[in-house]
């Protein structure tokens, strides 16, 4: 029994180092876009480069760091894609990517890409209250169009958020919250908001899941994240916060010691394409690339024409280093 | 940590002639040889090791240097003593419950004649056969504010908080409590019982003065499981526990929200403390059981007592009626377009469209099958072994058996990422493989198997073993005529139960996924996450009636195969 175990192993264990030497045109990409999103691209990036199989890992954004992070001393991804760049400034994280000057890259504006190349974001998403309609309309309140608003008494126990410390979501808005409204203010508003807050919760899209089969009235959470929930059909209506709405940019990043750089970097060429934007224009709510559709999801979520007015002017570097002391700050503010 | 003592020579009866003696010496020396280190090989690599490399990451310092300063950070917020606080006290409920709802229903399913023990049964599967991310969706159908239960009668009942994470760790730990208590209760020896009544002791006495002593190992390391699945547990506490923050979310926190990996590392080391107490389990496994096992022991009858059995019975069909409940409601709401707002029924649910498929289920299903096997054969091995230890190794085989309960499944996912993702080594090259995440599950679920094994073993006498020996038969002969058919029914539950937990668990499993190999359980959670609840429900009835249904094949492979055993035992006792 032990004997033929044994072999068992040793025969699945050559069988795996065959599959590990990475055969041409093969590339492995870690990313934690959509998964529609993801086989929508794959498809796209199949007729642009038919030479290349893809190989797609896809995790959410706190599942795959800590993946990232535990692989550093034998990185199996070729390519990182669709990542938040708050993360990617984590030096635990940077420090795995190699620059690389995509084609196309110039299209970008400066605070879209990093200044050593080691990344790009040609997309992103913004931070948006689910507002569950029928909900709304039972305790007698107005559609809520800023933060200020959830102060309302209505409102008391009928907002649930991501918890900054937990969820990078949750984390993106607090640092919006702060950098818009200035430090004082800005963690006065976080604890007024407290009491019309029913929960924090650990993921980042939870809170729109709760709102959309009307646990509560509203969840704050992401644009797509909203955009699912109303195309699923859930009564529910997104509102990008008119005060300070954060956003996180999905970047891309060549994985430093990657065993087919040729195809890697082919394919980060390729996000930078007419091949890709194509799809964006279907699915993202925030393009970084000039002159790019507009995706008739963000039509139905009745997303705001011009972004760029909407999105608070974030920070990344700054909020990034201030992470530790705003999530402690918090914790200590909320109290829960 | 390691125990390095040469396990004890058994000590064998001296009848029949030289040469056969010598050589059924050597082959019991052998046997224990190999029945001791192949599991103590298995957990050095697969949990030593792995655990090894968290404690290296836990003291390992911003500035890459080795000191205690993690654990001054940790130990340093300001919102640590309330977390700890909180999952004590969360824990201790859930023990307290469940070992009384678990002793009771063990209790009525082996000792009396209360109609419904199989339905009780089936219930008790279910919450091991249901992913625990969609068990906690159907409390929240049916308990939440705007769940059936809510809407049916105008209340504004909250589920999120303590007592909902009550209420779901129960469920999850209480078929792990009956597991393990019920192992215990098998073969009691009715002529005890009929002794104390001829000395006029009442029922009560008997109960409190035999049936309770005899438990006693059961109950406690049912307890312990209990208390260590639920303060590790992080699935729950995050769907239903609202902001009652627990260890297992801050750990979460710690590594998933924050990236401080070394951090979280120092709260998994934190939640290995309760595990200690595996040293006081230990020394009451040592001690001699009376109730039961003698070989000639004749087991306690059925009896239905009306002033005990009736209010037994309607606790334990409440409870049954309770877990029904729950996963009737998932079933319902796969069928329902679009939960709670569009209630017609549909089967559109069932396309699945996420990656895959319905693929991972079949991945799901062998890795849950190499887990049951590979985990049965090193655990029996390894109780077996572990009978013939002197008391010192035998107190070591056992912490170690027992710790890989406590450590949360994402503490145990990543340090399989540190330990196996190393290029050109035979450990490098099980990175990736189905056969890890078989690994992965059994050393999750480790403990559970190991406790259940030793409190079915502790009834089978060793004399019974020493008389097979006795006339002629081979260490071998001993173990397949004397103590496999006794401990079958206890193997039998660590495989199914090994099984059933493969197939959905996830939180260690989500680090060891790749691009091409994935799970039932991860496309379950990919499902919820991108919102497509019914879906999520309905690719969880796939994975549970996959479960029932290899379930049933393998159970009737079984009873073939014991009445073709069943033959040949008799065989052997007639010749």
């Amino acid at each position: 029994m032990t004997m033929r175990y044994l072999k068992w192993i040793a025969g699945a264990a050559t069988g795996l180092a065959m599959i590990g030497t990475a055969h041409a045109g093969t590339i492995t990409v870690y990313t934690a876009l959509e998964e529609e999103e993801v086989a929508a691209y794959l498809e796209a990036a199949k007729e642009a480069l038919p030479d290349i199989e893809v190989e797609a890992l896809r995790l959410s954004t706190g599942d795959l760091g800590a993946r990232l992070i535990a692989e550093a001393d034998n990185p199996q991804a070729d390519v990182l894609w669709g990542f938040a760049v708050t993360n990617i400034l984590d030096p635990q994280i940077g420090d795995q990517l190699e620059p690389y000057e995509a084609a196309g890259l110039d299209q970008l504006a400066d605070q879209y890409k990093a200044d050593d190349n080691r990344w790009f974001a040609p997309v992103g998403y913004m931070g948006a209250f689910c507002v569950n309609k029928p909900r709304l309309e039972e305790i007698g309140a107005e559609m809520p169009r800023k933060w200020t608003d959830l102060l309302d008494p209505a409102f008391e126990g009928e907002v649930v958020m991501p918890d900054p410390g937990s969820s990078g979501t949750g984390y993106l808005m607090v640092a919006a919250i702060l950098q818009g409204l200035g430090e004082e203010e800005g963690w006065q508003l976080i604890e007024d908001l407290d009491a019309s807050m029913a929960q924090y919760t650990t993921s980042g899209s939870r809170p729109c899941r709760m709102a959309q089969v009307g646990e509560y009235t509203v969840g704050a959470s992401l644009s797509f994240v909203a955009m699912q929930g109303i195309s699923q059909g859930y009564p529910l209506e997104m509102v990008i916060p008119e005060d300070y709405a954060g956003y996180e940019l999905e970047a891309n990043g060549l994985m430093a010691g990657t065993d087919n750089p040729e195809d890697a970097k082919r394919f980060l060429d390729w996000t930078l394409s007419d091949s890709a934007t194509s799809v964006y224009s279907e699915y993202k709510a925030v393009v970084t690339i000039p002159d790019v559709a507009r995706s008739p999801l963000a039509d139905d979520a009745n997303l705001p024409e011009n972004l760029d007015e909407v999105l608070f002017p974030m920070d990344f570097a700054a909020s990034g280093k201030e992470r530790e002391g705003i999530i402690s700050k918090w914790r200590d503010t909320v109290g829960r | 940590m390691k125990p390095v003592t040469q396990p004890r020579q058994p000590q064998l009866p001296q009848p029949g002639e030289a040469s056969s003696q010598r050589g059924s010496a050597r082959q019991a020396r052998l046997l224990h040889l190999v029945s001791f280190f192949v599991p103590m090989l298995g957990l050095a690599l697969f949990f030593l090791y792995p655990l090894a490399l968290v404690v290296h990451r836990s003291f390992l310092q911003d500035d890459a240097s080795l000191g205690l300063g993690n654990y001054a950070s940790v130990l340093a917020m300001s919102h640590i003593p309330g977390v700890v606080g909180n999952s004590l006290v969360m824990s201790s409920i859930t023990t307290v419950v469940c070992i009384l709802l678990g002793f009771a229903i063990a209790y009525m399913l082996q000792r009396t004649t209360i109609i419904g023990r199989s339905i009780i049964m089936l219930a008790l599967l279910l919450p091991l056969l249901a992913p625990s991310l969609v068990q906690a969706l159907g409390l929240l159908f049916l308990f939440g504010r705007n769940g059936l239960v809510n809407q049916a009668t105008g209340w504004d009942m909250q589920i999120y908080g303590l007592w909902g994470l009550v209420i779901a760790n129960s469920m999850y730990a209480l078929p792990q409590a009956v597991m393990i208590i019920q192992a215990s209760l098998r073969h009691s020896d009715v002529r005890y019982y009929d002794a104390a009544m001829v000395m006029g002791a009442s029922n009560w006495r008997r109960f409190v003065d035999i049936t309770l002593p005899n438990a006693k190992f059961g109950l406690l390391s049912a307890a312990f499981v209990v208390f260590t699945v639920t303060i590790t547990d992080f699935g729950n506490a995050a769907v239903i526990g609202g902001d009652y923050r627990v260890l297992a979310t801050e750990i979460y926190s710690q590594v998933v929200g924050q990236m401080n990996f070394n951090m979280g590392a120092v709260i998994g080391i934190f939640l290995l403390i309760p595990t200690g107490v595996a040293f006081y389990i230990e020394k009451v496994a040592s001690q001699r059981q009376f109730g039961g096992g003698s070989e000639s022991a004749i087991p306690v009858p059925r009896n239905f007592l009306p002033a005990r059995d009736i209010p037994l019975g309607i606790v334990s069909h409440f409870t049954g009626f309770f877990l029904i409940a729950v996963v009737v409601t998932v079933v319902y709401a796969s069928f329902v377009q679009l939960w709670p707002y569009r209630m017609t029924l549909t089967l559109d649910n069932y396309n699945i469209t996420t990656q895959g498929g319905y693929t991972p289920l079949w991945t799901s299903l062998l890795v849950s099958t190499q887990a049951a096997v590979i985990g049965v054969v090193l655990l029996f091995a390894l109780v077996l072994a572990q009978r013939g230890l002197p008391r010192a190794a035998a107190k070591a085989v056992y912490l170690l058996a027992i710790v890989p309960v406590g450590v949360p499944g994402l503490v145990l996912g990543l340090s399989y990422v540190l330990s196996f993702n190393v290029g050109g080594t035979i450990m490098g090259a099980l990175y990736g493989s189905a056969l890890l995440i078989a690994f992965c599950n059994f050393y999750h679920y480790h403990s559970q198997g190991f406790l259940t094994m030793v409190a079915g073993i502790r009834t089978v006498p060793k004399s019974l073993e020493e008389s097979v020996t006795c006339l002629g038969g081979s260490p071998l002969q001993g173990l397949r005529d004397a103590i496999l058919p006794i401990m079958l029914p206890t193997l039998v539950a660590v495989f199914f139960f090994l099984f059933m937990r493969s197939m959905v668990t996830l939180s260690a499993v989500i680090f060891l996924i790749t691009p091409s190999l994935s799970v039932g359980a991860v496309s379950v959670l990919r499902l919820d996450q991108a919102g497509f609840t019914t879906q999520a429900a309905a690719f969880s009835v796939c994975i549970m009636l996959l479960v029932l249904f290899a379930m049933g094949a393998m159970k009737l492979t079984l009873m073939w195969l014991e009445s073709r055993g069943r033959y040949s035992v008799a065989e052997a006792k007639a010749a």
